[in-house]
This record gives structure tokens, sequence and C-alpha cells, in this order.
């Protein structure tokens, strides 16, 4: 099938198939669940649509810096308890009516509220009060100091619906940003429209139709085929179709999603934290990124959740140390080794490579991996959090979002049930220092701290493969999160 | 006749009410729901609550079933949880699409899978006859998606003529989505052909050396009247019911196909149905397959029946 495909995609780069329609982005949208809302608060989001729809105060650029978007500016009180934004002036939405702080306080409301439980929740929970100072100004009230609450905003979700949208939004979705909706379908071809009064200018395309394939295969040929112009992610096994023809253009991104195998503090062994660490340092890393993601498919990382496009990364060295493995193994009880289970499923890829990877590599430590398949559609109900050991799969997240919402001890998705109440202090501390350097350090601190004591074993985080035909311009090759849908040129 | 009809039919019911308990139980025994499905990984204990209890999946697997089977004799057929829609609405415009893949797959294949397999059956040693029966194997071995990258390969990238994937709705209308039917067609019609074809051949040639056939030759009858009142008869019968077989598979079985081409038929929407755990809809598309299963063997038998004096005097039941 694959030598099938490279010929099929080389012949066509060779003079086939016909490139897109001048003025028209067709981008695949990938596996459509059936269940998409426009809510971009609902936990079944049309993702990327929504960002094409609305926007954010505050966005991103490509070293994921806070700038502009919706907000003009943003001040925090001495304490960075107390944030002050200014919004942008004259901002329509695309029924004609006013942007202002109605809508903004009415959209962060939505956002964290208890009863209605959005995941943006777990970005912004950290908000207790939004308050309408003036039609240009808010006010947010937040429960612990954050110096980095612009970064929290900047989340792909957290975009500004109008006063009143909850039940209609989902379906007729009224927005701020370069493209209107004219025909919602997720499971089969959306399209939208150029907004015209965009705030930032003019979109480059008159259109975007999405069309949904459910098969990435199927996507591949329709892009060699000349159907789409865009796949936002390809599996990095395919980008050998692509990269070599002069037709296409094939971006790499560093991106900070990761896959991790959690152990249960709560359940034997692991709870003793030499076993923990020895069954960490027994993997060689970079050798597993290359497996399971292929080469050059991911960065390693330290046990650290934080990408490597985070400020805040903390670059450790963790080479594998089968000789350390086994003496903390002796020193915990365990003189002949150990057997262990760990839990996987094809739910996502990679999740079940890792563990096979994993299970070669620390042999040599008398570490004896049992692999354990489970159900991909029950995985997270019954599995994740609840086996002893298992494997986790988790999207890019700020660090400053990911260390509470997954690491903290109280944290509802604490999938290793970890409390520890140094690193629950230090996570504080950190985020409540208002010098950015010595922020820095705090965060990297934390990781550190991380490295020896944590439960999880982040072997790495992912590089996102992104394959477009070449008569698309404009398109940085930034992760998602940072893309301006009005400045990709279709011609 | 009619007595055999009312039997079937009888029997036909009961196939049906045992389906759908058997599914609805089988559904259930699977671990998740429809409200896990739905608000996947990150999903509270209150929030899952809230949706079962709105959805009805609170209730006792059989009262489900019950007031599905309720609703079903009012006209409904229950509804998609994951989708937010009435499974009727979600199936209405994927039938339509599979009947004109199927009606397409089968035009290519079944008049011209008789018409070779005739040909080749009555002299099976000659070299076109032997090639043809190795060039059909290959066919049928080769799994589909196989033969659907070769075909993609030359008609979509070497001679750009027809779509590589679907890319339009599906309920957007049959002229929309007639050129998209072409590569998904072709390749299901390979696949058919080869298998009603090799069947056509060796009822062919068993029958061609029957002494009936023989007697005819000896008596002076011609080859052509040979062929068509004797051999032809006898040969039929065992290909009706290969075809009514193949039909209804083209009909409901076509997934792998699907999604290769990307292509919104009956096959992708029961293999996600079951993934979502959406029972209305798995039952509604397994009482569906399962109704055109026993409507296509209904059908072959009538047609059997015509053909072959044997069956309708009851000759042939022993």
């Amino acid at each position: 099938m694959a030598a099938v495909l490279i010929v099929g995609a080389a012949l066509a780069g060779c003079g086939g198939g016909d490139s897109g329609t001048k003025g028209v982005l067709r981008v695949a949208y990938f596996a459509a669940s059936g269940a998409e809302t426009m809510d971009p608060y609902d936990g079944n989001r049309f993702w990327p649509t929504i960002n094409m729809v609305f926007d954010r105060l505050i966005g991103v650029d490509k070293d994921f810096t806070p700038i502009p978007e919706l907000a003009t500016t943003w001040e925090p009180n001495a304490d960075l308890t107390e944030w002050t934004i200014t919004l942008r002036d004259e901002v329509t939405f695309h029924d004609g009516s006013t942007f202002d702080s109605a809508d903004a306080v009415y959209s962060i409301d939505r956002m964290i509220d208890p009863e209605f439980d959005s995941p943006v929740r777990a970005v912004l929970g950290i908000i207790t009060k939004a308050e309408a100072i003036d039609p240009l100004t808010v006010k947010l009230t937040l429960a612990s100091g954050e110096a980095d609450l612009p970064v929290l905003l900047a989340d792909y979700r957290a975009l500004m619906t109008p006063e009143g949208s909850q039940d209609t939004v989902g379906t007729n979705p009224i927005g701020t940003g370069p493209f209107k909706m004219e025909k919602l379908d997720a499971q089969g071809t959306t399209v939208l429209v150029a907004n015209e009064q965009y705030f930032f200018g003019a979109p480059k395309v008159a259109r975007i139709e999405m069309p949904n394939i459910a098969d990435a295969a199927a996507a591949t040929q329709a892009l060699s085929a000349g159907q789409v112009d865009l796949m936002l992610t390809i599996d990095a096994k395919s980008e050998a179709l692509f990269g070599d023809s002069s037709k296409f253009t094939v971006q790499r991104i560093t991106s900070g999603d990761w896959n991790a195998i959690d152990f249960r503090v709560d359940q034997k062994p692991y709870d003793d934290p030499k076993v923990r660490k020895a069954l960490r340092i027994a993997a060689d890393r970079q050798a597993l990124t290359d497996l399971v993601l292929g080469p050059g498919g991911g960065v390693p990382a330290c046990d650290t959740p934080v990408w490597s496009g985070d400020p805040y990364r903390w670059d450790g060295d963790c080479p594998q140390d089968i000789e350390g493995a086994k003496q903390l193994l002796a020193e915990a009880g365990y003189p002949d080794g150990i057997d262990i289970e760990i839990f996987t499923s094809d739910v996502e890829e990679h999740m079940v490579e890792l563990v096979e990877a994993y299970q070669e590599q620390v042999k040599a430590a008398g570490i004896r991996v049992t692999l354990t398949m489970t159900d991909a559609s029950a995985y997270w109900d019954n599995v994740w959090m609840l086996e002893p050991a298992f494997v986790d799969s988790w999207g890019q997240r700020p660090a400053a979002q990911v260390l509470n919402e997954v690491f903290r001890s109280t944290a509802t998705w604490n999938p290793t049930g970890l409390a520890d109440p140094e690193l629950d202090a230090m996570l504080d501390d950190a985020r409540s220092t208002l010098d950015a350097a010595q922020r820095t350090e705090k965060y990297r601190a934390v990781q550190e701290y991380l490295f020896e004591n944590t439960a999880s074993f982040v072997p790495y985080h992912k590089t996102l493969v992104r394959a477009m035909s070449a008569n698309v311009k404009g398109l940085e090759p930034v992760v998602i999160d940072a893309v301006r849908w009005e400045k990709i040129e279709v011609g | 006749m009619t007595g055999y009809v009312l039997r079937r039919a009888a029997l036909s019911v009961g196939v049906f009410v045992v389906m759908a308990v058997l599914t609805y139980l089988g559904v259930a025994a699977l671990p998740g729901d429809a409200c896990t499905a739905l608000l996947g990984r990150f999903a509270t204990t209150e929030k899952l609550a809230q949706c079962r209890a709105d959805n009805g999946l609170d209730a006792p697997v059989l009262q489900q079933l019950g007031d599905w089977v309720a609703g079903l004799l009012r006209g409904d057929l229950g509804y998609s949880v994951k989708r937010g829609a009435p499974v009727g609405e979600l199936m209405a415009p994927r039938i339509r699409n599979a009947m004109l893949l199927a009606g397409v797959a089968s035009l290519l294949a079944f008049p011209a899978a008789i018409a070779v397999g005739l040909a080749t059956g009555r002299r099976e040693q000659s070299k076109v006859s032997r090639t043809v029966d190795t060039a059909a194997l290959v066919a049928m071995t080769l799994p589909e998606f196989v033969t659907a990258s070769v075909l993609w390969l030359v008609l979509s990238v070497w001679l750009p003529i027809l779509p590589a994937v679907t890319v339009v709705s599906s309920d957007d209308s049959i002229i929309d989505l007639l050129p998209n039917v072409w590569l998904p067609a072709i390749t299901l019609a390979v696949l058919v052909f080869a298998h009603v074809m090799r069947s056509m051949r060796a009822s062919v040639s068993a029958t061609s050396r029957r002494p009936f056939a023989d007697a005819a030759r000896l008596r002076g009858v011609a080859e052509a009247t040979v062929v068509r009142r004797h051999i032809l008869p006898a040969a039929l019968p065992p290909t009706v019911n290969v075809v009514a077989v193949t039909a209804a598979w083209l009909l409901t079985g076509t997934f792998v196909v699907e999604v290769v081409f990307n292509y919104p038929g009956l096959g992708r929407l029961a293999v996600d149905a079951i993934a979502d755990r959406d029972t209305d809809l798995i039952v509604a598309l397994t009482l569906l397959g399962l109704a055109v299963y026993i409507t296509a063997s209904f059908l072959a038998d009538a047609v059997i029946r015509l053909l072959d004096p044997r069956v309708r005097a009851g000759v042939g039941r022993s």
C-alpha cells in the first residue's frame, strides 16, 4: 500500500491532478465524530473551525509570546490577582453588532461556569470574577496570583462569543473572526466565507471548504490528487509521500503533545519513589522517541510535560541508567528485578508502540513488563487513572496550565494520584512571581523536582507533520494556536 | 405458494425479534455507553449521570429495548445520542447512497459476469477460459484496499478522470454524488465480477457435461438452443443465489471501500455507530441488513422457481 501511494504521489507531482481553485482553501477535516458543535466551550467543539470564526482576547506569536487579538492591553495589579483588560474598539460581530465588554464577560462567565463545566475551566478556572468596567474595559479577579494569565487566555478555546448566544452558538455561530460560517456540516463539507471587515484585514482567500474525510489514508489520497489543499496533521510515516515532490510543502512543527506511562502511587509497588525512579531511568528516551515516533518525530523529555517551545522548559539530562535502576530496585527490595503490568490501547496512535519499545529497553534492568491491551472505546472510562500502570496522552498546554491541571495534588485529572504539598507550594510560588526571569527559574526548578519524584514517565513531545499543496502560501510552520487563517493564500 | 410465503414471513419476523434482542443485549454488554462516547475522556460523574438520565440510558436494558420496539411500531427508529439526530434522518441519505453504489456496481458486474461465465464455462479448457479464470482468482484474492489503491492510482492520479475520494456531503444531490461513485463501484465490481463469473463458469461447465445436454445435441438440436433451453435454466439457479447474497453484501457490507474512498454509505455509519455505542442506530442498521438479506434470498428463491420447473413442481424436494 505504502509503495503504491509513494509512486502515486511522485507521479501526481510530475503533472497529475489539478491543485486547487484560486481563492478557495480546501482543508481536510479528519474523522468527524458526528457530535461537533461550534460552541467553543463545549467538549465536542468543532476544531479548527472555531478558530476561523471566533477570536480570543489574546493570541500568541510563533514564540508563544502573548499578542493582542480582541484585547489591546492587559495590566495586572501588584500581586497578580486582578487583571485589567482593554478591548479593541470598533470591532463588529458577523451580524453587524458591536463587540464590547458585555460579550467578553458573558464569554468568560460561560468558560468558568461550574455547572456547564467547560473543558476551558481547567485552564481559566483560576478566574473567579469577570466584570465590565466600561464598554471597552474588563476586570478579571483571580483566586490566586497568576503571572501567565495572558498565556492562559490565549488557549485556542478561550474565544469570544456574543452575549446571550449559549443556545444558538452551537449551530449558528456568530463571531468576530476572519471567516463567517456559510454551511455547517462537520460530517459532510463545511463552508466558510471571508469576513471582509476583519479587524486584522480581509482574508486572502474568499472561502474555506472543509470536507470530512474519515480515514487518514483517504485524506492523503485526496491531497495527492488535488482534491484538498491542506492537511493540518499527517502521520509522520506518510511524510515521504509528499516530502520529495515540488507540488507539495511539508512542515515539521515541534509541538507540545506528549505520551506518558503513569504509575498509580496509591498502588504497590509504585508507592515507593525508588521503584518509580528506577522505572523511569531504565529507558533510553532518544531511542524510544525515534522508535515510537520515527526518526526526528519528536523531542525527548526528562519527565517534564513542558514542551520545548515553552519559555519555561527545563532541558535536563537523563540518559539511560541501567545500573542505577538495578540499584534502586535492590534498595526497594527487588534485588532480582520486578514484574509489572502496563495497560494500553490503540485509542490514540503511538500508545501501544510506546509500551512495546519500553518493554524491550528496560529488560536489561530486570524490569519485566507485561503489556495488556484493552478496548479502545472504554479506555478513558475503565482503564485510565484506574489501573496501576497505564499509558496516557495529552495535548499541548502552556507550563502554567499543564503543571496545575495534571500534576498539582488537587487537580481533577491528576492521573498518578501523587499528592505532594511541596510541589504545590513550588507551583504557587512560581505562578505568582512577577519577574519573568525569576519565574522561569522557579518553573524550571519545578520540573527538575518532578524528575526526582514524579510517577509519570514522560519520554517525549511529538513533532507534528503538516502537508499542503505547494500553492498554499502564508501558513507559517507554527502550532495551530498561532496560525493566522486570514493570512493564508492559495494561488 | 401462499403458504410458502406466509411460512417464510413468520420465520422472518421471529428472526427479526431475536436479532433485535441479541443486538440490544450485545451493545449493553460492551464497555462504555453512548454518553461516555459523547462526553469523552474528561466527563465528570455528574455530567454522565445527567446525560444518561436525559437519554433514558439509566433504565434497565430490556425496558430500553421495549421502548425502542414501541417507537418502532409508531414508525420511530429511535435517536442517536452521539449525533443528536433521529436515526431515521441519519439513515435515509445513507440508504440512498448505498443503493446508488450497489446499483452501479451491480450493473457493471452482474451481466458481464454471467455472460463471461457462460462463454468460458462452455470451453473450460481453452486458453482464453483459463486465463480469465486465473485473472478472476487474482482479483478475488487481492484485498479490496489493494484493488482500490491501484484503481485510484490509475484513474485519479495518472489519468485524472475520477475524483480520488468523495468530498461532498452525504445528503447532497445524486448529481453531485454521481462522479464520486465510480471508483468505489468499480472496485466492488471487480471483486463481485470475479465471484459471480467463477460460480457461473463452474455451473455451466458442469451442466454442459450432463447427459441431458448431450442427449439434446445427439437429437440434432442446435448448440445455441441447447444453451438457451437446456444449459442455462439448469446452470443459472446456483448463480442466482450467489448474485442475491452478493447484492445484499453490496448494500450493507462495503465498509472497507467506503473508508478508502470516503464514500458515505451504510458500512461506515454502522462501524461508527458501534464505536459510539449508539444502540438505536446499531439495532436499526442490523435489522436493515437482516431485511436486505432476507429479501435477497426470498427474491432468489422466486427467480429460481421461475427458472427451474423441478423446483416449481416440488420434484427437487426430498
